[in-house]
């Protein structure tokens, strides 16, 4: 089998488990809202990745967008119109209008202090969704809005109640982000952030101008994160102030570590796993904050490159 | 009005001088070795529990002399196992360790004492107020203070004057030239983490005689520290030093109007500093990573 | 052509014919002044030889030259054009282009891969999502040629990092080709090489050269190449500008010899 055709054949199979999972969650001891649950902090480990495994920039306080996202589709819902498609542009464009504005002030810095500005920024944004209880309902979180059914015009899909028909959309909507950032990492502009990542002063001295690219890549994964926010609110008919928490921003970065960074499935194969994993261990012991911590210890000491990123050392060109 | 003012001033470099004390620590490491030590908060939390676990045998004084060393000495072990590994590796990895590592910390707090807020005696000589007359300067407060300026002065003095000084200031700029010159790199990061971590250790016994001790008190504290570092610039400890400060008597003074947004107050800060001086007020210039 | 004079202002043309001209330069890092008060005019089409001691200084020139920090004093005019305090990335749309004494490539990237970007970006491709394809075709109309031109057609799927030290460095010279440079600076470019390494280089050098369209700036320590390839050779030592002139000038200047005299080869 040439290396085309295994990455052809990976492909399908991702693809195949996942359009079936309805099927054979259930088997597997699993049920069908923790799909979504593995789709949506998937595609936001993805976009963290967007960023640090693609750009090579480290951005640390992501679900600070994610956050927003959902805090925005909420609003949407409770205040606007009870549309689910106007709940996800509206979360999208919060979260990302507000990465874009938050890139603007950093975007010259790099290594630990960029990730210490962005964690910072995030957490400002928690304490304010923490804070302003009027607004976003606080501790207890944006209740008192749901999902509501599509319109299609030529038929109506149940998406509140029917959880298989919901987890279909989450797929739906999945694959459409996954296949427009697909199609930007393959992109010149796409090619230019890898040369970013691999050698940021070359890129410069090569005519790129670093700080606009990485500023826009920036933004672009701000967009698709807060997308993926959005639907988190509908999964869960709620926002939560903890999804913007810098904690939370740990979780999508060690998906996609645990995953493989170098790798575009890695975060979700990351996000199967830390799903799993969190779901048994909290249902096992109390401490299973603990084991979590431990996990990211022994991925970052013994398995940096992830499970894929493992594999595909292997099968370099 | 002036009462109240001097009361939220005064209130506020009290904070301040604590916040000092965390991120010097944070800093420290942070210079010299490139780490964002996340797991700092945990650090203080571990302080506070070893102060409230040998403080029935030693009393308050006991404790504030044990717990900030014994916290170090497991700060010690912790960079030596499981962040030097790390060093030659990109910072995320460093960065997801510690962070890691405060999960860890914070549960197994959690585990050995419980979930609830434990108590944390005071010696009765320091808990009472001074006078009526400025009644919010408890004796324990004006300690807190004390005991931060005079460590910080020692620490200060450590750098300015002694040879380990000298080259935990040397590495910070060049660590690759003092390895060069013969200097046990190794061993000099892994004295400058416990120091760092002492500081932490020191500030949660601190902190414990104020707030009472629990298991989530580190990390509430951990982010001033960052903002601290960040407004006073990254790189130097004067300027954590000097953001610690400022931070602390901007959240007093803002508590005098607008009560609410004490807190919020130093992100603002931090905003503004980021859009009018990125490198910080004494940051250098081109500190890109 | 007639030479200087009659420009207006700082940053309009003048028509020297210069590609290069450095009026001045100096640049301090505290109390060291690493570059002190150089100057030099590199006409077009020329190639020129930078040579001094270890510490003269003359990375830290190249550095000024390129962008990667502004001089203390001093003014750089490329083509005529003050780029003092332009940025090094808009330097390299102007026609400048420069490699790194170590080699500064993407190691994780196949030949043609790093070729690509370089085509990519010189052709204005970056910032763009898709492109049609006969702007795909041209890109590699262009890699293919530098492939050709580098000798490199036979590798151009292999990992840089792979490859042998010469060949990295003619990969990162081919590179700064994509950019479709004026002005190629190179830092020492065969640093680090054995006999057949040093002569592929050069060799590259010198029919980057007889192309006509390129100036070439070079930094080198060893004098075969140097000998073999300056037109023109600029000495530096400790920062100034200690002699320039042609290769058989300079061989026979004493100065030159005892600033080199102190020096393990």
């Amino acid at each position: 089998m040439t290396v085309e055709t295994r990455k052809l054949a990976g492909l399908a199979a991702i693809w195949l488990l996942l359009v079936a999972a309805p099927f054979w969650t259930p088997l597997v001891g699993g049920y069908t809202a923790l799909g979504d649950r593995v789709l949506v902090l998937a595609l936001a480990a993805m976009s963290v990745n967007f960023l640090l495994g693609f750009t090579g920039v480290l951005s640390f306080g992501h679900a600070a967008y994610f956050g927003l996202g959902a805090y925005g589709a909420g609003f949407a819902l409770k205040f606007l119109a009870p549309s689910t498609p106007l709940s996800l542009v509206c979360g999208t464009l919060l979260g990302g209008i507000a990465g874009a504005l938050l890139g603007l002030l950093i975007v010259r810095r790099r290594g630990v202090y960029f990730a210490m500005v962005t964690i910072a920024f995030g957490q400002v944004l928690y304490y304010i969704a923490f804070q302003w209880s009027s607004l976003t309902g606080g501790d207890d979180g944006l209740r008192g809005f749901s999902r509501q059914p599509l319109d299609l015009g030529f038929t109506r899909i149940d998406i509140l109640s029917n959880e298989t028909a919901f987890y279909y959309f989450v797929l739906v909507c999945f694959a459409l982000l996954v296949a427009i950032m697909g199609f930007v990492l393959r992109s010149p502009f796409g090619r230019a952030m890898i040369a970013i990542r691999e050698n940021e002063r070359r890129a410069r001295f090569l005519g790129l101008a670093v700080e606009r690219h990485i500023w826009i890549a920036f933004t672009l994964s701000c967009f698709f994160i807060g997308f993926a926010g959005a639907l988190y609110a509908l999964v869960n008919n709620f926002a939560d102030p903890r999804g913007l928490h810098y904690s939370q921003s740990g979780d999508f970065v060690m998906m996609a570590v645990m995953g493989g960074m170098r790798n575009f499935w890695g975060p979700l194969l990351g996000a199967v796993v830390f799903v799993v994993v969190q779901d048994y261990l909290s249902s096992v012991t109390v401490n299973w904050m603990s084991f979590v911590g431990l996990l990211f210890v022994l991925v970052v000491l013994f398995f940096p490159r992830g499970l894929l990123g493992f594999i595909g050392k292997r099968a370099a060109a | 009005m002036t009462q109240l003012l001097l009361f939220n001033v005064t209130n506020g470099l009290i904070i301040g001088a604590f916040y000092v004390l965390m991120a010097l620590g944070l800093s420290l490491i942070l210079n010299l070795s490139n780490v964002i030590n996340f797991a700092h908060g945990g650090f203080l939390v571990i302080g506070g529990y070893i102060a409230y676990a040998v403080t029935p045998y030693v009393g308050f004084w006991g404790a504030l002399l044990i717990a900030p060393p014994l916290t170090a000495v497991i700060g010690f072990f912790v960079e030596r196992i499981l962040i030097r590994p790390l060093y030659g590796r990109d910072p995320l990895y460093s960065l997801l360790l510690t962070f890691g590592l405060a999960f860890i910390i914070e549960d197994g707090t959690r585990f050995i004492w419980g979930a609830q807020g434990k108590p944390v005696t005071v010696p009765a000589m320091l808990a009472r107020p001074l006078s009526m007359q400025f009644f919010f300067i408890t004796g324990y407060r004006l300690f807190m203070v004390a005991a931060a300026i005079v460590v910080v002065a020692a620490l200060f003095a450590i750098l300015r004057y002694t040879r380990l000084g000298l080259r935990i200031r040397a590495g910070t700029l060049d660590l690759e030239t003092v390895a060069a010159l013969g200097v046990n790199v190794q061993a000099l990061r892994s004295l400058n983490f416990a120091a760092g971590v002492f500081l932490a250790g020191l500030s949660g016994v601190l902190a414990a005689g104020q707030l009472g001790l629990e298991p989530t008190m580190g990390t509430g504290l951990l982010m001033p520290s960052f903002v601290a570092i960040i407004v006073g610039g990254v790189g130097s400890l004067t300027g954590t030093l000097i953001g610690g400060l400022l931070i602390g008597v901007a959240s007093g003074l803002t508590a005098v109007f607008a009560p609410a947004a004490s807190e919020a107050v130093i992100y603002v800060l931090m905003a503004l500093i980021l859009l009018l001086r990125p490198r910080g007020l004494f940051g250098e210039e081109g500190m890109l990573t | 052509m007639s030479g200087e004079g009659g420009a207006s202002g700082a940053s309009e043309a003048e028509p020297t014919g210069a590609i290069l001209k450095v009026d001045s330069v100096s640049k301090r890092f505290g109390d060291l002044i690493a570059v002190r008060d150089v100057s030099l005019a590199v006409p077009r089409g020329e190639l020129r030889a930078i040579i001094g001691p270890n510490g003269a200084g003359k990375t830290t020139f190249f550095n000024l030259l390129s962008g990667f920090f502004p001089p203390t004093s001093g003014r750089i005019l490329f083509d005529g054009r003050d780029v003092t305090l332009v940025a090094a990335h808009r330097r390299v749309e102007l026609g400048m282009a420069r490699t790194f004494q170590i080699t500064e490539i993407f190691p994780e990237l196949p030949i043609h891969e790093n070729l690509r970007i370089g085509a990519e970006i010189a052709a204005g491709y970056a910032l763009r999502p898709w492109i049609s394809r006969a702007e795909r075709a041209a890109i590699q109309r262009k890699v293919e040629e530098i492939l050709d031109i580098a000798g490199l057609a036979s590798k151009a799927h292999r990992l840089v990092g792979q490859l042998a030290h010469g060949d990295q460095r003619i990969v990162e010279i081919a590179t700064a080709l994509t950019l479709q440079p004026r002005l190629l600076l190179l830092d020492e470019p065969t640093a680090g090489m054995g006999d057949q390494e040093t002569y592929a280089v050069s060799k590259l050098v010198r029919a980057l050269h007889r192309r006509g369209d390129l100036s070439i700036v070079l930094i080198e320590h060893d004098m075969r190449v140097v000998f073999n390839l300056a037109e023109r050779i600029t000495v530096l030592d400790q920062g100034r500008l200690l002699a320039e002139g042609a290769p058989a000038e300079i061989a026979a200047n004493s100065a030159v010899q005892a600033a080199y005299l102190g020096e393990a080869a």
